[in-house]
């Protein structure tokens, strides 16, 4: 069965403007500092709308932020 | 902590302590047959309504920044899947508690209607202690929240 993993850059790219703090990241798409954690830590995928909002923050596509990797299992 | 955390950790605390109260009731009326005295014993409802208030203009009120909001898209699933957890411990709960009742006086037994409101608090008690210790578990282990 094939097992869908959505990774992210949320941590490389916050290092990378600035080193960012995962609060004002939190702060600027309207969400709680642990949700940012939990994204990062891959222990939670975010919405459709929130990470559009993340990508929008960072002025880069989604596809850039976040990757799809099919994995099988 | 966010605002949900530190509304679940208060939760468990304030039910932790309504349950000690409670049982500290029903020995003393129900078993010692002795009204309860003393400085506490009078005045445990003021000082727990002191707590309340004290406690809700600080510790809840107290965000991790300005802009932060009171709960966002996480949160609200994990309030969801406690409050599901919570519904079937009160199931749970009401049941063993008909086939324990039944198993204590027999079929055909009775009960003193004073058990009850007991019986019901215990249980509500209970139920949001159930929902405040799922939302706390859920942060605590991360989980794999939204990923199914």
């Amino acid at each position: 069965m094939a097992k869908s993993e959505i990774s992210n850059q949320i941590r490389k790219l916050r290092f990378e403007n600035g080193e960012m703090t995962q609060q004002q990241l939190a702060d600027k798409v309207g969400v709680t500092r642990q949700t940012i954690l939990a994204i990062e830590a891959d222990k939670y995928s975010p919405s459709l709308i929130l990470a559009f909002r993340i990508a929008k923050a960072f002025g880069l596509p989604l596809g850039e932020v976040f990757q799809y990797e099919e994995e099988r299992t | 902590m966010n605002k949900t955390q530190k509304g679940a950790v208060f939760c468990v605390a304030s039910c932790l302590f309504a349950a000690g109260v409670i049982a500290y009731l029903f020995v003393s009326l129900f078993i010692s047959k002795t009204w309860p005295t003393g400085f506490l014993a009078k005045y445990w409802s003021l000082i727990a309504y002191i707590a309340v208030v004290v406690a809700s203009f600080t510790f809840l009120r107290k965000k991790q920044s300005p802009a932060e909001p009171d709960s966002d898209e996480r949160d609200e699933l994990i309030k969801k899947r406690a409050v599901l957890v919570s519904f079937v411990s009160v199931w749970i709960l009401l049941i063993a508690t008909t086939v324990i009742l039944n198993f204590i006086v027999g079929e055909t037994g009775s009960i003193p209607v004073y058990l009850f409101p007991f019986i019901n608090l215990g249980i509500f008690i209970t139920a949001m202690l159930v929902y405040s210790a799922a939302i706390l578990v859920q942060y605590g282990w991360g989980g794999k929240d939204g990923k199914e």
